[in-house]
């Protein structure tokens, strides 16, 4: 597999693994458990933070990516294991004595105070001198963007400001783990992107280790030096958002991000993997002979050819607009597959359809083969309903 | 079509806020009203405001009501708060609604009903813990917290459900601990929600009424219980001008709080100016209209006025079937004028008072507007001194002919006047037309005194029952000399073991005796008990008539005047001094009411008489004066005047009167009644009855005079001290000598260090004195006082802190302008936006 030829995103340049070795833990949490009213959240997870990082815990509703969020701020004590920050275990120590921030998934922000009194909080607490709060404060502003707002009712304030707000409020502390819990969920989509590429920016210019979560897996890949895909209280994987979008580990990964086709195989020999009917070449070796294994196929890996030439055939039974391409369901073998092309094939049709061995990731089984990457009942309608808001307690 | 419709829905606001607001508007008017009667507008004045200020009862009960509301709203505030704190909190959802709804039930029950159930607990837990003086402040304010709570929980609750609930989380993570973070977040976020609770409690307990009156007991009244009482005989029109201050207080403290919720949305919209147009325009334009169409009902007919102030329960006002004096004296009179060929419409303005000292305050203070006013006599004469009444013309008057000889130069005053050849000539100028007389006496309940302190009834049916009863005898060292304690207090003589005795039995009236709210008759009683000259006490004598009122404020169950009739006729109160004629009225509403005059250790009786005369202010209006004399002279006819005697059964000083057999059979029933040796019949029925002659008329007692409810007065005879049983009226120069108040203005007393004080100041400041040396009430003061400045320094103290801190950045920075939408965001051009773009997509 030609990793080396993967795009890095400009910037990211903590995250590689040789670097994550110097790089100091901030924060770890071994082996914690937390469950509600005998309903497992957190199934034994390990994780380690490192410092500056930009580190997003990505899952759906339920996942418990915000129970780890609760617990390293301290609003939430896990059952057993342990919390370390920067090596001290913190497991008992109340929220305000943390050397830890949060924004809020609704900002929470105090409504009976105006801007600047929101942002300026922390230190009054603190009992720093005013000078010195109008410095930090205006420091925080201008950060933000937000100059002149200060004398502005934050209940008067457009979603995307009042995110501004409670961002310069959580950072004005100077803290060493900044914790994001959805931030950006309450927002319109084209705020949500410019506010994705801000966040990232005050993350790089701050220094500050970042944890975020979200449900929203483009969010993630594009923000994260390190993705965290949780799942029913466990890890399922941990790795660059390339890794994780290239490498998959299970079923559920491969899913949960961006589409995929999820098919049956048996691992031939290396390098070679038969589906559908038909023998691949791969990139893929170390599996056992004749081993049964998930092979994920990206839709828009597949190309469509004509019939002769086409490793496989199929009839397409649905076509979609999507603006930058098509997404055609074919039914091959009777699995269905999407494809994403940006040439126009008509329903009913017969194609072919072709892939490149680098296109092809083989994968081991899991508890969640088979649960996904079939397309047969596929609708938008689904998978908005999959993104729901989460809302763990 | 949407034009047609819109007006018509805007006339639909206008008739509503009409609707609503006429009665308002109406009262605000007449507040301003410069007559004094509620159907014509005269013209615009601030009196009623002035008397207002001047009336020291409705004050008192102002303050009271003020008080309450205050503590109880602070106090339900902080309770309600806390318990819609911990029914957020409440995790199980069915033990929460559950909870919810039980607070609320309270709020659904009708008033009577809280009011009657709050009563029978307060009179549960008195016999619990065997006391009788229970009910007053304290139950008013139990009763006034537990109505409140609820409201303040509804208007709380909503609020913390409201909250964010990371609210409290986000104050944790930035450093507050969770008290900080409840007092600096959770609070303040919340506190709209308090400020309504806090009005709405507020509001509701100075409204109520209902609850007040059957929780509170003897010497607290609040304002709306006050003027309820008024309402017995007449709500006078400083009512209306406190009514619209109330309703003007009210109206600010909404506006306020109101601004307050909404100080984001100050930026009015149009829509909402059009609308505080319609609302201010209709409350306007109704109080306009009000105006307009009273100033056109008034303007018809000439109307003559004559403005009469007199004591409560004073005049045969048409209750129970009598006559109602001053509706024939507005008949009479437009008779009179059409006689004349006038048409007018004659007006009396009848408003009262409780006391001689209510009455001075208000002339002495210039409160203007009064044509005939009747102080007592001590009153009169000082009032004469000081100038603030008219010598009458007793030609306007012909029925002085009528006067007893031996009121005939009562309130007459001689005066020398030198003519311009220098010769000297005395006039005698009358000052007064008597109008009834008495006697104070002691009423007492019966029924009560047999069940709770036989021991005191059968000393007062012994008939020798003196003073004591009142106060309790106090201790005496062994010189005779009376014993005081470290304030000055007198002390129940508990050593003396016949005195022990009565002293064990007077303690338990404890909480049931009522005492005069006046300085005059509260010290007179205790004069007359002591002995003491009333119209020249030695500082000695003050020292003990104020160490005796003092001893006994600690057993009295309040300090009052008309509000004796509701306290006695309904068994609040067992035992009061009172004037005679006000007793006799309680009596015949109540038959377990008795009535004695107290004797002193001679066997003789000894206490107040008084006078009371019908005077002319020198303030009062000149165009109403021909209108005055009339009413003066209307008051003497026989017919009138029987009226009166009978409806207030004080006694009547015209001969017509007396002779008249009418008066004598009316006034002749109590003879029955309260004779020691004569004979009393009682029917079946238990009721007393009339002795009839063979023709079946009623036999009045032979040897009584007009005066008979006052007979059988004893008293050593100036002439003849051998001669102690004499009838009432005939010593009258030496009665009134002896037991008549005099005016003390002038009277000096020397103290012992030689300086010399008038006798009315030192009367005053003892009052003062005694009044203020209240025990619980001060406390109450001062927390409230405390509240109050707690309250108001904590928002100060916010405002300067908000101040101090916006000192850096409120003027330093531009304010942007307003953004309309969300994609007006900041300018994100300056941040230098890396393009991460879209990992999705990986080479092939």
């Amino acid at each position: 597999m030609n990793e080396k030829k993967i795009i890095e995103p400009k910037g990211v340049d903590v995250a590689n693994g040789e670097e994550n070795v110097q790089a100091k833990k901030i924060v770890q949490l071994i082996d914690v458990a937390k469950s509600f009213d005998g309903e497992i959240i957190l199934d034994h997870i390990n994780l380690d933070v490192y410092e500056k990082e930009f580190i997003t815990l990505l899952g759906p509703s339920g996942c418990g990516k915000t129970t780890t969020l609760r617990i390293i701020a301290g609003f939430v004590t896990p059952d057993t294991g342990d919390v370390l920050f920067e090596d001290a275990r913190i497991n008992d120590l109340p929220p305000h004595k943390r050397h830890v921030n949060t924004v809020f998934q609704k900002y929470a922000l105090f409504p009976h105070l105006n801007v600047y009194e929101n942002i300026a909080f922390a230190l009054r607490l603190k009992k720093v001198s005013e000078e010195e709060i109008y410095e930090r404060v205006e420091e925080m502003l201008a950060m933000v963007n937000l100059r002149g707002f200060e004398k502005k009712d934050v209940n008067l304030l457009s979603g995307g400001q009042q995110q501004r707000v409670a961002i310069a409020r959580a950072l004005i502390n100077k803290p060493k783990v900044l914790l994001l819990d959805e931030p950006l969920g309450a927002l319109d989509l084209k705020l949500r992107k410019d506010m994705q590429n801000e966040l990232k920016n005050i993350q790089r210019k701050t220094g500050i280790t970042f944890v975020y979560v979200t449900h929203d897996q483009e969010e993630a890949l594009s923000m994260s030096d390190t993705v965290v895909v949780m799942a029913d209280g466990k890890i399922q994987q941990i790795g660059t958002p390339t890794d994780i979008y290239n490498e998959p580990q299970n079923a559920f990964v491969a899913d949960f991000i961006g589409e995929s086709n999820i098919i049956d195989g048996v691992m031939l020999d290396d390098y070679k993997v038969r589906f559908s009917g038909h023998e691949f070449d791969c990139l893929d070796k170390g599996f056992g002979r004749n081993e049964a294994v998930d092979v994920v196929v990206r839709p828009e890996d597949v190309d469509v050819v004509p019939l002769d030439k086409g490793m496989l055939n199929g009839v397409v039974t649905s076509v979609t607009f999507k603006g930058v391409h098509y997404e055609i369901i074919v039914s091959i073998k009777d699995f269905k597959w999407m494809i994403q092309s940006t040439d126009y094939v008509e329903v009913g049709q017969n194609i072919g359809v072709y892939v490149e061995p680098d296109a092809i990731h083989i994968m081991k089984k899991s508890e969640y083969s088979n649960m996904f990457g079939d397309y047969s009942s596929f609708s938008d309608e689904l998978e908005h309903l999959s993104d729901a808001t989460e809302e763990e307690e | 079509m949407t034009k047609k419709k819109l007006s018509f829905r805007t006339l639909c606001i206008i008739l509503t806020f009409v609707f609503l607001y006429m009665p308002i508007g109406v009262l605000v008017l007449y507040s301003f009203n410069a007559g004094d009667s509620t159907a014509v507008f005269k013209g615009f004045s601030f009196k009623w405001y002035i008397e207002l200020f001047n009336d020291t009862a409705t004050l008192n009960a102002l303050k009271n009501t003020l008080v309450l509301a205050i503590l109880s709203s602070v106090i339900s505030t902080i309770i309600g708060t806390a318990a819609a704190y911990g029914i957020s909190k409440m995790k199980n959802k069915y033990i929460k609604n559950a909870t919810m709804s039980a607070t609320q039930i309270p709020m659904i029950n009708p008033e009577i009903v809280t009011g009657i159930s709050m009563m029978l607990l307060f009179v549960f837990v008195a016999k619990l813990i065997n006391s009788t003086s229970f009910l007053g402040f304290w139950t008013v304010l139990i009763a006034h917290i537990t109505f409140n709570l609820p409201y303040v929980i509804l208007l709380v609750l909503p609020k913390f459900k409201e909250m964010d609930k990371s609210l409290p989380e986000a104050a944790l993570d930035l450093g507050c601990t969770p008290l900080q973070s409840f007092f600096k977040v959770e609070l303040p976020a919340i506190m709209p929600g308090i400020v309504a609770g806090f009005i709405m409690a507020f509001t509701l307990s100075i409204d109520d009424f209902v609850i007040s009156y059957f929780t509170t007991g003897s010497g607290f009244e609040t304002l709306p219980i006050r003027i309820y009482s008024m309402t017995k005989k007449r709500v006078t029109p400083d009512m209306y001008a406190l009514s619209t201050l109330i309703f003007i207080t009210i109206l600010v403290l909404l506006l306020i709080s109101n601004l307050a919720d909404n100080k984001n949305k100050i930026e009015l919209s149009k829509k909402t100016k059009k609308v505080l147009k319609i609302v201010g325009g209709s409350v306007f334009g109704t109080i306009g209209i009000a105006t307009i169409i009273i100033l056109c009902i008034s303007a018809t007919t000439e109307v003559k006025t004559v403005n009469v102030y007199n004591w409560g329960e004073y005049i045969s006002d048409g209750g129970d079937d009598t006559l109602d004096v001053n509706k024939e004296f507005e008949k009479w009179a437009e008779e009179y004028y059409k006689s004349q060929g006038k048409k007018v419409r004659v007006q009396v303005n009848y408003t009262t008072y409780a006391s001689n000292e209510d009455l001075y305050a208000k002339i002495a203070n210039g409160a203007g507007g009064y044509d005939i006013i009747i102080p007592s006599d001590y009153m009169l004469e000082k009032m004469k001194e000081e100038g603030h009444l008219q010598p009458l013309d007793s030609s306007k008057i012909p029925n002085l002919k009528y006067l007893d000889t031996q009121f005939e130069n009562m309130f007459v005053y001689e005066r020398t006047e030198t003519g311009e050849n220098g010769e000297k000539t005395t006039i005698n100028d009358r000052y007064g037309v008597p109008y009834t007389y008495g006697v104070v006496g002691i009423v007492y309940n019966g029924a009560e005194l047999l069940e709770n302190a036989p021991e005191i009834l059968a000393h007062i049916e012994s008939g020798n029952a003196g003073w004591e009863v009142m106060f309790g005898i106090p201790k005496r060292d062994a010189n005779g000399n009376f014993v005081y304690d470290s304030e000055g207090k007198m002390i129940l003589d508990m050593d003396d073991p016949e005195n022990k005795k009565f002293n064990e039995s007077y303690l338990k009236l404890k909480g049931q005796v009522l005492q005069f709210n006046n300085p005059r008759d509260a010290f007179g009683a205790a004069m007359y008990y002591l002995d003491v000259d009333v119209n020249n006490p030695t500082q000695e004598d003050w020292r003990a008539v104020y160490g005796l009122l003092a001893m006994q404020k600690n057993y009295v169950g309040g300090y009052v005047m008309d509000e004796i009739y509701n306290k006695m006729e309904n068994g609040a109160a067992w035992l009061a001094a009172y004037y005679a004629g006000d007793c006799l009225s309680m009596m015949g509403e109540n038959s377990d009411l008795d009535f004695f005059y107290p004797v002193n250790e001679e066997g003789y009786h000894q206490t107040n008489i008084f006078a009371d005369a019908m005077c002319i202010p020198a303030k009062a209006d000149e165009n109403n004066l021909e209108l005055a004399y009339m009413y003066i002279n209307f008051m003497m006819e026989e017919e009138i005047a029987s009226a009166n005697a009978e409806y207030i059964y004080y006694a009547c000083p015209y001969t017509h009167v007396i002779n008249s057999d009418d008066y004598k059979i009316n006034m002749g029933y109590y003879e029955y009644l309260y004779s020691n040796d004569g004979e009393i019949l009682e029917d079946d029925e238990g009721n007393y009855r009339l002795k009839l002659d063979a023709n079946g008329n009623p036999i009045y007692d032979p040897e009584g005079d007009y005066a008979v409810i006052y007979y059988d007065f004893k008293t050593p005879k100036v002439d003849d001290p051998n001669t102690p049983e004499i009838d009432f009226m005939l010593p009258i120069d030496y009665m009134f000598e002896r037991y008549m108040y005099k005016d003390l203005t002038n009277v000096m007393l020397t103290l012992n260090d030689g300086t010399e004080i008038s006798q009315l100041n030192m009367l005053n400041h003892k009052w003062e004195q005694l009044k203020v040396q209240s025990t619980s009430m001060i406390g109450i003061y001062i927390t409230c006082g405390i509240i109050a400045i707690l309250i108001v320094g904590f928002i100060v103290y916010s405002i300067i802190i908000k101040r101090k801190r916006r000192k850096l950045y409120w003027n330093n920075t531009p304010t942007p302008k307003a953004k309309k939408r969300e994609d007006a965001d900041p300018d994100l051009s300056d941040t230098t936006l890396v393009a991460i773009g879209k990992a999705k997509k990986r080479e092939k």
